[in-house]
């Protein structure tokens, strides 16, 4: 049954025709195809298609085909909005007298098939929550940024760091443990505490980065308050061309340079895939100064293979990655003197600041991270299928401080990871559509001995049992979708207090996580999402157990310092957990999306509020007289918070070949039972990217001009400030009720601009960026480094990257060219 | 019958491997981290003046933060009182003396025991006190680790204005080239401070005298100074110079 919607045909002048060897008095032209789905081959059925630019489109058939006629042009890019599936937008050639089948993410094989082959959404129970994706295209430019740097410019998605080589990120307001970072399927599973610790991923070789932003617990598990990250690896298609990639690229901010490698091949029932890459960075540098002790060393790599059984198919992965990070050697300070010294000073003591250096010196982290994961996916019926899925990772981490034998770590951990999964993706049952999933994981965590220092995490043993269902009902063109989770984890802790006396809890949580959204998709392009999910998370091993100075704070866990009878603080003993009322951190987030398609632009408006229980933050409460002087004193305590927010996004098509995109996003966030600020907030930003897309420009294939400036206010909803010297010489008295505050003020709000020229050259690939142009002068409210160093200055950014294919061995090849979007 | 088995047959391989390959050894691990000597917090110091014409004569100073990095406050436990017109050699003992709850009275007898010492009362043995517990009691010599790294450590000293003849002025704290007199120096030539001589000169009551230990890793040299590096300490105590007695000459009685 074929669904033909009769649209009234576009004025001729309304259309955009180029150069166009289009007959635009005869509006003859017409595209007819089969959309199936990658994975499975079959159709997918009742796919709204239309026609950029026009008001052409219909609905796809039960088996996947459509056809669109009257059309005045040629060149058509085809809106193909899935129900269940993500967008996919291509552009199409009409070969003249055929039926095409158009492919969105593989190459032309056929010329008289060209079959669209769209991507299962596998983010299933996450429908109805507001995501972006982005595609590998888009990381290629900077393959040795960061995770968090890489998805920062989408609107509500900001970075919070400690200097350039520690970068988190962060969703609407939220980091650290309260966002899920899923790498290759597998929570990522590494020392997510406190806001110096980064996920260990290597971008370049990551296929696709998923940003979800809503409460994602049902499917993913705890800590996915704000939202989640997930990374996905090379996808391991079948019958692909044998391809080796290779590239590098140099930057001129801390003369870095890097080079990488991918080869592959995908015969019809396997593929597989090795990947490597090596990046140094040296020292960066502000405009005015040389950051010392900003270098950067990595290497990572890895490989998949598959293999499809008639009826099943095994995905088997590893990857490697080691970094060596450097701390500005300008931000350490332990004692009052120099901590005031440090914050008050317009740039780092000059005694720190140096010669350029690729040299890696305290203070410093070192990480090696290894990730192995299989995966076995059998369908047992053309409507069903059932994975199985384990995964293993081990992650050791040590950092170096200034002190005394700085040779030995302060911190040496080593954390195994256990991951079993088991879930059924079930055929339809009466219209609804879904997953019920089963998953076990396992930490280990275990110090090395050797730091002379009492360690600072202890170690422990976390086992998390869980059961989660999602479901999603079509009902017309809309879809309705619920979920509820449950997760049952118990730890077991033992530590060491600072006089050497052994300390143990034992501790468990069960919890229960639901998620319920509705997605109406209406005048066919328009989409409203609306998601109210809940997530949780238990509190991490250094809210819990931190003790003494870390960096230039001295903090307390929950569970290392009590009240006595008098009212007076204490922290001579450690807490059992059940002793005291500490709380897993509970959230409720409300999302709510609205995508409106016009002819030439697209406007994306996001809403949200996110109400957190027991949520866990330091707190200020006296100024304590140590050795090393006064020292203020933080502890962790637990109050309600709440968050609401926006985000705007509009892309217009300005003409053929330009388009601009305007980005803007604004949170206000507030400590509600305290009725007090909370601290590193992003504050509002502005952006706009402008890209200029030009084929045969000059000896250049293709060719994108970008243009990218940014503005980002002042954050004025910051705690106030309270200097180190206010609180070391006694101005400023902290009661144990104080109100929180910053050390410094937030810094002015700053813009910034960046360019880059991508081009393809025959088999070359390659960009040249220049990020900050104007060598502004700026601090970023959530750097930490801002409190003593301005942010890099001007960097110029070479890339180079030669892609080798072989020859497919079909007849001919039409050049299609394939622009994959995916919402 | 022959897909399944086929089935069977191929899809274990990869899931065996995969299962061995990738849980590898889960042997249910209880282990407790080993016992550290933590070199990193001081938990006492003590200042020890040496009469060089009498090493009997000692007097010996203490500043103390028993709990380390916890919330108690560092306290200064003594007064300096020296004699006039003496010269001393002044030498440290630095020290993380593991505050350990049974211990710590039996160390304190001449600290205040008022709001210190609660604890004990509120503390449960149990946890605390494992047949694990296996810490050895014996303090961590911090010093020595100073000494061992004396290039990148060095003592600075304040004082009243001109309450000892050598060295004279008030200490190198305000200013580096001010008068200290060191009796060590590092790999260098630099000074360390570990042991300097005081000469006292007369009768002065309610003085001050301030030591800071600055480490100075990769910055020390001849003109650092107080300002230059992060403070491991910073202890100021109150310095009483006490005149002798008057022995009169000609009687039979002495004063005693």
């Amino acid at each position: 049954m074929i669904i033909r919607l009769k649209f009234i045909l576009g004025i001729l002048s309304l259309l955009t025709v180029s150069v166009s060897t289009a007959q635009i008095d005869s509006c003859n032209f017409s595209v007819s195809g089969k959309i199936l789905d990658v994975e499975t081959k079959k159709p997918i059925p009742f796919v709204s298609v239309f026609i950029r630019g026009t008001e052409e489109g219909t609905i796809a058939s039960e088996n996947g085909e459509f056809l669109i006629d009257g059309l005045c042009s040629k060149t058509n890019t085809l809106i193909i909005s899935c129900y269940g599936y993500c967008d996919s937008i291509c552009e199409h050639s009409h070969q003249h007298g055929k039926v095409p089948h158009i492919y969105l993410t593989q190459n032309v094989v056929n010329l008289d098939k060209i079959i669209i082959k769209a991507e299962v959404n596998k983010k299933e129970g996450t429908e109805s929550i507001s995501q972006i994706t982005i595609e590998k295209s888009e990381l290629k430019s900077n393959p040795v940024q960061s995770l968090a740097s890489a998805i920062s410019d989408q609107p509500g998605v900001s970075l919070i760091s400690v200097g350039s080589n520690i970068e988190l990120p962060v969703i609407h307001g939220l980091y650290g443990n309260r966002v899920l970072v899923l790498n290759n399927g597998l929570k990522h599973g590494f020392q997510n505490w406190g806001q110096d610790h980064a996920p260990e991923i290597d971008i370049s070789a990551a296929n696709r980065i998923t940003i979800v932003k809503g409460a994602a617990g049902v499917r993913y598990g705890p800590e996915a308050l704000g939202g989640a990250v997930i990374v996905d690896p090379n996808p391991l298609y079948l019958s692909e061309p044998f391809f080796a990639e290779i590239g590098s690229g140099y930057q001129t901010n801390g003369r870095g340079y890097n080079s990488a490698f991918e080869v592959g091949k995908g015969g019809e029932k396997w593929s597989y895939f090795f990947n490597g890459n090596y990046n140094r960075i040296g020292d960066r540098q502000s405009p005015n100064y040389n950051l010392t002790n900003t270098g950067k060393e990595e290497i990572s790599g890895g490989f998949g293979t598959r293999y499809r059984g008639k009826k099943w198919d095994f995905k088997g992965y590893y990857s490697l990655v080691d970094q060596d990070l450097a701390i500005l050697r300008g931000s350490f300070a332990h004692s009052g003197d120099a901590i005031v010294r440090a914050f008050n000073g317009e740039q780092p003591d000059s005694a720190y600041i140096l010669p350029f250096s690729y040299e890696i010196m305290e203070p410093s982290q070192k990480t090696q991270h290894h990730l192995a994961k299989g995966e076995l996916k059998w369908f047992y019926s053309d409507h069903g299928n059932i994975t199985y899925r384990v995964g293993r990772q081990i992650n050791h981490r040590k950092a170096f401080d200034v002190r005394r034998n700085s040779n030995l770590p302060i911190v040496d951990l080593t954390l195994s990871t256990v991951d079993h999964q088991i879930e059924w993706k079930h055929p339809d049952w009466y219209k609804l559509n879904g997953t019920l999933g089963l998953q076990y994981f396992y930490q280990d965590n275990d110090n090395i001995p050797g730091t002379q220092t009492t360690p600072f995490i202890p170690n422990y043993n976390t086992s998390r049992y869980s059961a989660f269902v999602v479901e999603s009902k079509r009902i017309g063109e809309d879809i309705l979708e619920a979920g509820t989770r449950i997760d049952f984890e118990a730890n077991n802790v033992r530590g060491r207090e600072a006089n050497q006396d052994i300390f143990r809890d034992e501790y468990s949580f069960t919890n229960l996580t639901s998620t319920v959204g509705y997605v109406k998709n209406f005048a066919k392009i328009n989409t409203f999402r609306t998601n109210l999910g809940t997530a949780w998370r238990t509190p991490n091993m250094a809210e819990l157990f931190s003790f003494g100075q870390h960096g230039f704070r001295t903090s307390y866990g929950l569970l290392r310092y009590y009240y006595t009878d008098q009212q007076k603080l204490k922290t001579d003993k450690v807490s059992s957990i059940t002793d005291t009322d500490v709380q897993p951190e509970k959230g409720f987030k409300f999302t709510n999306e609205l995508k409106i398609n016009k002819t030439y632009s697209t406007h994306t408006v996001t809403i949200y509020s996110n109400y957190i229980q027991n949520f866990i933050y330091l707190r200020p409460f006296a100024v304590v007289g140590s050795f090393r002087g006064p020292q203020p004193v933080f502890i962790y305590d637990q109050a309600d918070a709440f968050f609401a927010g926006g985000d705007y996004s509009w892309k217009v098509d300005l003409s053929k070949n330009t388009k601009g995109t305007l980005g803007l996003s604004y949170l206000w966030s507030r400590n509600i039972s305290q009725n007090d600020a909370l601290i590193n907030q992003p504050p509002i930003s502005i952006n706009y990217k402008f890209v200029w897309r030009q084929n045969n420009f000059w000896k250049f294939k293709k060719s994108s001009f970008i243009v990218k400036p940014l503005y980002r206010l002042k954050q004025i909803q910051a705690p106030r400030t309270v200097t180190p010297e206010q609180l070391i010489s006694g101005e400023e008295v902290i009661l144990s009720d104080a109100a929180i505050f910053d050390f410094k003020s937030a810094p002015d709000g700053y813009f910034r601009l960046d360019m880059s020229w991508q081009f393809e050259f025959k088999k070359l690939q390659g960009s040249i960026t220049i990020n900050n142009l104007f060598n502004t002068r700026y601090r970023d409210y959530l750097n930490e480094m801002r409190y003593f160093a301005d942010a890099p200055g001007r960097n110029l950014i070479f890339n180079l990257n030669y892609k080798f294919k072989t020859k497919t061995k079909t007849k001919t090849k039409t050049k299609t060219k394939t622009k994959t979007k995916t919402k | 019958m022959k897909p399944m088995n086929k089935f069977k047959k191929y899809s274990m391989v990869p899931m065996l491997a995969a299962a061995v390959l990738l849980t590898g050894c889960e042997k249910e691990e209880e282990e407790v981290p080993e016992e550290e000597h933590d070199h990193e917090v001081i938990t006492n110091v003590h200042l020890i003046f040496t009469n060089v014409d009498d090493p009997s004569d000692v007097v010996e100073v203490e500043a103390e933060d028993h709990d380390g990095e916890g919330v108690e406050e560092l306290e200064i436990l003594d007064t300096i009182n020296l004699d006039a017109s003496k010269t001393y050699d002044l030498t440290f003992e630095i020290l993380n003396a593991h505050d350990d709850h049974d211990d710590h009275d039996d160390d304190c007898d001449d600290c205040d025991d008022e709001d210190n010492h609660d604890d004990e009362d509120d503390h449960d043995d149990e946890d605390d006190h494992d047949d694990e517990d296996d810490h050895d009691d014996e303090a961590d010599d911090i010093g020595a680790e100073i000494a061992d790294e004396a290039d990148e450590h060095q003592l600075f000293f304040g004082f009243t204005n001109n309450i000892f003849t050598n060295p004279e002025g008030d200490g190198n704290i305000d200013d580096a080239s001010h008068d200290v007199v060191y009796n060590d120096l590092d790999s260098k030539g630099n000074p360390l401070g570990l042991n300097t001589s005081w000469t006292t000169s007369g009768a002065y009551e309610g003085g001050k005298f301030r030591v800071i230990l600055m480490h100075q890793p990769g910055i020390k040299n001849e003109s650092s100074s107080s300002k230059d590096g992060d403070a491991d300490f910073d202890l100021e105590f109150v310095i009483n110079i006490n005149s002798l007695p008057i022995v009169a000459i000609g009687t039979s009685a002495g004063l005693e």
